[in-house]
């Protein structure tokens, strides 16, 4: 009982220990040259002009669902397909009712203006 | 393979529904959404009608090997749902209206998260449970943010997001230990593999899915995320969420502790961690629910309160415990819906839910005074109302079992209790309000107040009725 609880606590001091020594060994071993170049937000591409917070459209979010919607759709869609003669009538009926209740929520969104750039 | 299909009749009903709802709403331009209501009324209806035909002729099934369950116990969670839901509609018909935006999506997205709960209540398996219980939250994160204009519900909406998560991944993580300790997911085969014995590892795993569990229904230490959140959502969802996603997530929890870890969740030092838990939120919950002055923060604290309740009848383990879990989950949908019927009255015609804004109710809307009244005494536990019949169900579950220090603080709390729920009737009794405007309930409002006053009577005075559903499906669980 004892021992198995044992096993947990090592776990956990390791857990515990492993990001510590991996910020502070680095600190205690490296070089520190510091540079301007060094300091900036990104060390190579374009040099940033102006703000760097910059504010992005929430569209961009809401294409992001339609596209998952439609990613976990294919994802069901392969195996179904590939299996299709030997499930036979019933998973073909299934697959289209998991498509129409897909395609609510696809209309919804569309409806609701999330696919147009305002 | 078809007779199995007939096992998910309720949820399959309440999905169509959902989807129609959502439909309409789309179908019909913005603006004039009125035949929404009746709609949504009628489809909860029909499915309550299954569920409850289900329940009745004791359908008890499992479907897909064990990994879903329509047995009695998950008829009548079911039921309790869906009555909650039906209420919370029919009381919200007049505040709707005065929502800023989406007015259509409101049903159905009510609907899912009853949907999500019913999952909940009938998953055989710790992965479907965990399906259910993201419908159900998710629908509810956008609810509680409904109130686009207001900061108060992005903000509610937002911590609900955050907490909803992080308590979900605590429980999920509890779920991969009893996965890797015993290889199923399934509830009764986790049993099987679990034995009696109680590794150090079962005793980690029960404690997350337990404070993963302890979010959902806001046991203290894990309640602090409530107030926030009840404050800031909008009147019927706060209803909601108090009432239906409580008990969906005893009704999970229930069955995960009773069935899937049934020899290590009552056992010695578990089961005494989990009454300092019970002890904690009955005091605590109640102390803090008296010094509030905003209504929806002190239902808050009292609902926490009442989750300590609750969860008596999950330490006495036993069939009688269980009955008192169910019992008392189903008056409490009544008794809070009542009160929270009235605080949406009160917020549509006054645009704030301060305790002292039901001054004077008495006189302003007498119906309304009087069941709000009914409502609080019935959860403070006073007889001859609903809510002292399910009390003495579950603390004598308890005292049963030998608990007899809990069962006094829980009674001392009850007695507590009594002091806050008066001061709100003080208020809309004893106080003019006299600047403060006349206040006419009608139409499905008045029917929700009606129908709500009148169970919690009724089943104060003659709670066999329920009660006896509340033993068959107890007893199912224990099979």
């Amino acid at each position: 009982m004892l021992n198995n609880f044992g096993a947990i606590g090592i776990l956990l001091i390791f857990a515990i220990a492993l990001p510590v020594i991996l910020v502070t060994v680095p600190k205690l071993l490296a070089p520190r040259k510091y540079s301007k170049e060094k300091g900036t937000v990104y060390e190579c591409g374009m040099e940033t002009r102006g703000e760097t917070w910059v504010q992005f459209k929430t569209n961009y979010f809401l294409y992001a669902l339609v596209f998952v919607a439609f990613d976990v759709e294919t994802v069901f869609l392969y195996p179904w397909a590939v299996q299709f003669r030997k499930l036979g009538t019933f998973a073909f009926i299934e697959m289209f009712i998991f498509i129409a209740i897909l395609l609510v929520g696809f209309w919804y969104a569309w409806k609701e203006g999330a696919l147009e750039w305002k | 393979m078809n007779a199995q299909y007939a096992l998910l009749a309720p949820e399959i009903t309440l999905a169509v529904v959902g989807l129609v709802i959502f439909s309409v709403g789309l179908l019909i331009p913005k603006g004039s959404r009125q035949g929404m209501v009746p709609l949504t009324v009628l489809g909860i209806l029909v499915t309550m009608a299954v569920a409850g035909a289900q329940f009745f002729s004791n359908v008890n099934g499992s479907f897909l090997d064990g990994m879903y369950l329509a047995d009695n116990y998950a008829s009548f969670f079911k039921l309790l749902f869906l009555a909650a839901a039906l209420l919370v509609v029919l009381s919200s018909t007049e505040y709707v209206q005065k929502l800023p935006a989406h007015r259509g999506e409101f049903y159905g997205l009510i609907l899912f998260a009853a949907l999500g709960m019913m999952v909940m209540a009938g998953s055989g398996d710790l992965i479907t449970l965990y399906v259910g219980l993201e419908l159900m939250t998710i629908s509810f994160y956008v609810l509680v943010a409904y109130l686009s204009e207001d900061g108060k519900s992005g903000e509610a909406g937002l911590k609900y997001l955050i907490l909803g998560a992080v308590s979900s991944a605590v429980l999920l993580y509890g779920v991969s230990f009893l996965y890797g300790l015993t290889g199923s997911t399934v509830i009764t085969e986790i049993a099987a593999k679990l034995g009696s014995g109680m590794s150090p590892a079962t005793i980690l795993a029960l404690l997350l899915v337990l404070a993963g569990f302890s979010f959902k229904i806001s046991l203290i230490p894990f309640h602090m995320w409530a107030p926030d959140i009840y404050e800031g959502a909008p009147v019927p969802i706060t209803a909601y969420l108090a009432v239906a996603s409580k008990a969906a997530g005893f009704a999970a929890l229930v069955r995960v502790m009773l069935v899937g870890l049934k020899a290590q969740a009552l056992d010695g030092n578990v089961a005494v961690a989990l009454a300092v838990l019970i002890g904690l939120t009955m005091i605590a919950g109640n102390l803090m629910a008296i010094p509030q002055k905003n209504f929806k923060r002190m239902m808050a604290y009292s609902s926490i309160s009442q989750a300590g309740y609750i969860a008596v009848g999950l330490l006495a383990g036993t069939p009688d415990g269980v009955k008192g879990v169910l019992f008392y989950s189903m008056i409490y949908v009544f008794a809070n819906m009542g009160a929270f019927t009235v605080a949406t009255v009160v917020s549509t015609a006054q645009g704030s839910d301060e305790i002292k804004d039901f001054a004077g109710l008495a006189r302003r809307s007498p119906l309304a005074a009087v069941v709000m009244t009914v409502s609080l005494l019935s959860m403070a536990g006073i007889p001859p109302l609903a809510g002292f019949v399910g009390k003495f169900y579950l603390f004598k579950a308890l005292l049963d079992q030998g608990w007899v220090p809990l069962v006094f603080i829980a009674f001392v709390m009850s007695m507590v209790s009594v002091y806050y729920y008066l001061l709100v009737t003080r208020t809309m009794y004893m106080e003019e309000g006299a600047d403060l405007p006349k206040i006419g309930v009608s139409g499905a409002t008045k029917f929700t107040l009606l129908v709500t006053m009148l169970v919690t009577l009724f089943l104060g005075i003659y709670p066999s009725p329920l009660a006896k559903m509340a033993t068959i499906a107890a007893a199912s669980l224990f099979r």
